[in-house]
């Protein structure tokens, strides 16, 4: 019976070989196996979405996704992001518009957004707000998340801003 | 919570999947997209002796096309079918309806056929698929049969699968070109306290037929106004009629009180939502959030 399975998985550019519980969920094989603790775990049953990381490009909740299924494939994590104390341009959009407090949910709204940028579109406060929804933040009320996306986006896809 | 402890299988075909699923008794479950199964594992509403990974298995992500039927492989995604040419001209209904269900990361991940399996009595999927008159193929290790969605939504997180069976293909019928869904709930992307699919076919001369009217979070599971339909029948949906309609809807309801909301509040939606979805298909309006 394979209750345990090993598993190859590369995590932010660098392979992890491990054999781990079938029932390990992914965010608790990167913060246990692997100590990347940048990666939340809120609820556990895929409502907060404080543990969306990505797994070959694709925003996913990894408590909703056992180890064993991300199997041979690229999961990117939030340490992913900065570069030693070089703060990525999305984290640091994130502290120019005071768009965290406590913090713990900027993790799963940074991969979220991440996922968002890859599209290579702006996209008005109402579509950021969509593309966000399932990660949820008790603290800043979310406008401030939004704002920090929303200039980012701009930045990166280098043009005026139309408000939409 | 974390999941009781099971064994991880990852079939090289689905004829294996099936063998294992026998194997188990009824104690395993085909692991799509997992936004229901994971949960459920971990909140220990359910404990498998294993779960059978089809994720890899080529081609079941696949909608396909053969003369009026269209059809959905169990790995068909929500995001896919949001994204889907063939869905937007062929199933413009389920189209749309994608976009209440969870949030990015779940369409990313969840899939129509496991949303049908889990069988959520508030759940989109399940609404959408009884309004598009929904054929579900199951497979097991004896063959395949095929279920009326009617038949195969057998209650509150219920249906006509067999332990042993994998659901392996979700067909539809051609179907008629108008359509409004409606959705109420009490936040952004909660379960629904009630949900509502219409459609129907307007003819020439302003007389509509093929009218299926599809309800969900009044019962233990979606629910199909027959009654109320058949009312409509050849009308051109004049307030009188879509009034009888509406009343008539209240046969098929027994809602159950919850947190989102209590029964006396959800039958008092049920002729608000029917007369609502049914005027706004006649004046050719757009659902959405009501």
């Amino acid at each position: 019976m394979p209750e345990h399975v090993e598993v190859t998985i590369n995590v932010n550019g660098r392979d992890y070989r491990r054999t781990v519980e079938a029932r390990l969920h992914l965010a608790d094989f990167l913060r246990h196996e692997l100590g990347l603790t940048g990666t939340h775990v809120g609820c556990e049953q895929g409502v907060c979405g404080n543990c969306t990381v990505l797994v070959d490009g694709q925003a996913i909740k990894s408590c909703l996704m056992f180890t064993a299924q991300a199997d041979g494939q690229r999961v990117t994590t939030v340490e992913s992001m900065a570069d030693d104390d070089e703060l990525h341009p999305l984290q640091q959009a994130f502290k120019d518009a005071h768009a965290l407090q406590c913090g713990y949910c900027t993790p799963g709204f940074l991969m979220a957004a991440t996922a968002i940028a890859a599209e290579g579109r702006r996209l008005s406060r109402d579509e950021i707000r969509e593309q966000l929804a399932g990660v949820i933040c008790r603290c800043t009320g979310y406008s401030n998340i939004v704002t920090a996306v929303e200039r980012y986006l701009d930045d990166v896809c280098g043009v005026e801003r139309i408000d939409g | 919570m974390k999941s009781a402890p099971f064994s991880y299988e990852r079939p090289e075909s689905v004829q294996q999947a099936l063998e294992i699923l026998d194997q188990h008794g009824g104690m395993a479950r085909i692991l799509a997209g997992g936004q229901s199964l994971a949960p459920m594992l971990q909140m220990r509403l359910m404990q498998l002796s294993a779960v059978v990974d089809i994720n890899r298995l080529p081609g079941l992500d696949e909608i396909r096309a053969e003369g009026g039927v269209t059809a959905f492989g169990p790995l068909v995604r929500y995001a896919a079918i949001a994204r889907s040419p063939l869905v937007s001209e062929r199933l413009p209904l389920l189209g749309h309806v994608v976009r209440y269900v969870g949030d990015p990361q779940v369409r990313n991940r969840g899939t129509l056929a496991g949303s049908l399996a889990q069988a959520d009595p508030t759940g989109e999927m399940p609404v959408a698929c009884l309004a598009l008159d929904a054929t579900i193929v199951a497979s097991s290790v004896s063959g395949a049969r095929e279920i009326g969605i009617d038949e195969f939504l057998v209650g509150s997180y219920a249906t006509a699968l067999e332990p042993e069976e994998m659901l392996t293909e979700v067909r539809f019928p051609v179907v008629p070109d108008s359509f409004v869904f409606l959705e109420r709930n009490r936040k952004h992307n909660d379960f629904a306290v009630i949900n509502i699919a219409v459609v129907g076919r307007r003819g020439s001369g302003g007389s509509w037929s093929a009218l299926r009217i599809a309800l969900g979070g009044v019962n233990d599971r979606a629910v199909l106004a027959a009654g109320a339909a058949q009312l409509l029948e050849g009308s051109t949906l004049e307030d009188d009629r879509i009034e009888q309609a509406a009343q008539s809807a209240l046969e098929v309801v027994d809602p159950p009180s919850d947190v989102r909301g209590s029964a006396e509040y959800r039958l008092h939606l049920v002729p608000v939502y029917v007369r609502r979805a049914l005027s706004m298909l006649r004046d050719g309006t757009e659902g959405g959030y009501a």
